[in-house]
């Protein structure tokens, strides 16, 4: 795995590492698709459906349109480091220069 | 050592030798005698919040919460820089049921990052050190709670466990570690890893401890659809079932290892040692063949599951809502700083892993292919499960690995036997470690695990090994740390 596709995948995620940490990862991403090409070996893996949970047959019912958990404006804004007129606050996005 | 277990506890409480507040100062004493060397918790707390109910066996009792479980007021951090002055705004449904029977929470335990590890060494507040050995590992994520039931500062913790988070660290520790049916215990407040694989469940030093937790906190939560109706079964009122006749069933591939690694040896005779206890209760034990192919995909496919659905949970943390926010005057710039300083290296690296299982060209042979393997692991499970009441295999591979063994760099050379417990969080099997013995003068566990929804039974059949065997309402005690 090519160092400058970690990089482009780290940022994607809005993250960065130093040029050791990709080079750890360059090796480990060679140990990992090698155990990841295990899984093709399956016989016969193609005919079968994935699984995404455990008890498949849970209810997916919509709920009825009734407030049921409502977190007060206060809480919902106790953990933003920076707050304006009951909103979080953050830097201009639209009509920023850089966009 | 020896101690109390909760009915000791309950009624010590009952008959006026000891009151809850007591037992919360002494709890608290405990965890900061031993805090500086084993570092279990993230907060121990100070105010002592008791609700009275005097219906439940827990009322009055001394708890922890891993810090990955939302405490309304209470700093919960998941032992991440990210979250490290984050204070949760509501409570998690487990939480709010063990107040209302009457738990007293004493503190929040150390995890590895996210939950996102299998080594306790990974929290932004440092390693967490097994009880037996200070060099050693006493194993994740659920590193805290393990710890601190193993040196006797609580008689029950709460952990989560997405491949084996709290059934390997209660093996490394010489504790149990329960961990329900999927869905038996609502998530909801649980700080997501791997939705799809993600269970809570229970720390003790006994089976029966960990029957009166769940029986407390189980059941259908309207805020987690993925919960389960409650299955109406007392699972404590069913521990003396009687188990003659139950047939278990283990892999022989799995321990079909050519090694003259003494330790692994002398695990594997304790197994063997073990199935003789089962066989005069009563059980029968077979061994199983399972396609070597499969067994070797469990830990793949595990690796890529875990962390596909982890890079999509935790794109949530940029520091803006919540969490460290950066000084940045760009909002891009304040999640790259944020999530850069946030992560440790080891989150980046799996998170980086997740996204590359997730690009649209790698789905299909990554992320489908691991979910297809699901499949099969699980198919092939529940066609035993016709048969057998029980899987039954050595929890670990190993005693509690030394801190210079970096299990957390995805090694070539593993073995199935150290990844075999992935398969209870596939199939969101009943599944629980008791211990079964000591290896080099380390703890090491047995591990059953059942069929999905049978937890009472489950709980009944190590229930009963546990009767056969020295090791239950075992502690450090204070002359061995």
């Amino acid at each position: 795995m090519e160092i400058e596709k970690l990089k482009d995948y780290a940022n994607k995620l809005m993250f960065d590492m130093d040029d050791s940490e990709y080079e750890t990862l360059a090796l480990e991403f060679e140990v990992i698709l090698k155990q990841m090409d295990l899984i093709d070996k399956i016989d016969g893996i193609e005919k079968v459906d994935p699984m995404f949970f455990p008890n498949e047959d849970f209810s997916l019912r919509l709920r009825d349109d009734e407030d049921i958990t409502v977190i007060d404006t206060k809480d919902a804004l106790a953990n933003a480091k920076d707050v304006l007129a009951n909103q979080i606050k953050v830097p201009k996005v639209v009509g920023n220069d850089e966009m | 050592m020896k101690c109390k277990n909760i009915k000791d506890i309950r009624n010590d409480l009952d008959n006026g030798l000891v009151t809850s507040l007591d037992l919360f100062k002494s709890s608290v004493d405990k965890a900061l005698k031993y805090q500086s060397d084993y570092n279990c918790f993230v907060t121990i707390l100070d105010n002592y919040e008791h609700i009275d109910n005097k219906d439940s066996l827990l009322n009055g009792v001394v708890y922890a919460l891993k810090d990955n479980i939302s405490t309304k007021g209470i700093l919960t951090t998941a032992s991440s820089n990210i979250l490290k002055d984050y204070v949760p705004v509501y409570d998690a449904t487990i939480y709010r049921k063990l107040k209302e029977n009457g738990a007293v929470l004493m503190g929040k335990t150390v995890l590895d990052e996210l939950a996102m590890g299998g080594t306790g060494t990974t929290a932004h507040t440092g390693i967490v050190r097994n009880p037996y050995d200070k060099r050693r590992m006493i194993g994740g994520s659920s590193a805290g709670s393990a710890a601190c039931v193993a040196l006797g500062v609580v008689p029950f913790a709460i952990g989560s466990d997405t491949g084996d988070s709290i059934r390997k660290p209660a093996a490394y520790g010489g504790v149990v570690g329960f961990k329900p049916s999927y869905g038996r215990i609502s998530r909801y407040g649980l700080f997501p890893f791997a939705s799809s694989l993600d269970h809570l469940g229970v720390l003790t030093t006994n089976v029966m401890d960990a029957a009166i937790v769940v029986d407390a906190v189980k059941g259908y939560d309207s805020k987690d659809m993925t919960s389960l109706k409650d299955d109406k079964i007392v699972y404590l009122d069913n521990l003396e079932n009687d188990v003659r006749g139950r047939k278990l069933f283990y892999i022989k591939e799995i321990l079909d290892i050519n090694s003259d690694n003494e330790e692994l040896c002398e695990i594997v005779n304790n197994f063997k040692e073990v199935i003789s206890k089962c066989e005069s209760l009563g059980m029968e034990v077979f061994p199983v063949s399972m396609d070597i192919n499969l067994l070797k995909a469990i830990y793949p496919a595990y690796i890529t599951i875990s962390c596909a659905e982890a890079t999509s949970n935790n794109a949530n943390l940029t520091g803006i809502i919540f969490g460290s926010r950066s000084d940045k005057e760009n909002i891009n710039e304040m999640m790259m700083d944020a999530r850069t300083n946030g992560f440790s290296e080891l989150i980046k690296r799996r998170f980086i892993l997740g996204s590359y299982i997730l690009q649209k060209e790698n789905q299909e042979k990554l992320y489908l292919n691991a979910c297809r393997v699901r499949r099969m692991i699980t198919s092939c499970m529940n066609e035993f499960f016709k048969e057998y009441d029980g899987l039954i295999l050595p929890a670990a591979a190993s005693v509690a690995p030394l801190f210079d063994v970096d299990k957390d760099r995805l090694s070539d050379e593993y073995l199935i036997l150290d990844n075999h417990l992935a398969i209870g969080n596939f199939g969101g099997y009943p599944s629980i470690t008791i211990p079964s013995g000591f290896v080099n003068n380390m703890p090491i566990g047995i591990n059953i695990t059942g069929k999905f929804g049978d937890d009472s039974l489950v709980l009944n059949m190590a229930y009963k090994l546990e009767g056969t065997m020295d090791y239950k309402q075992m502690i450090v005690g204070d002359d061995d740390v």
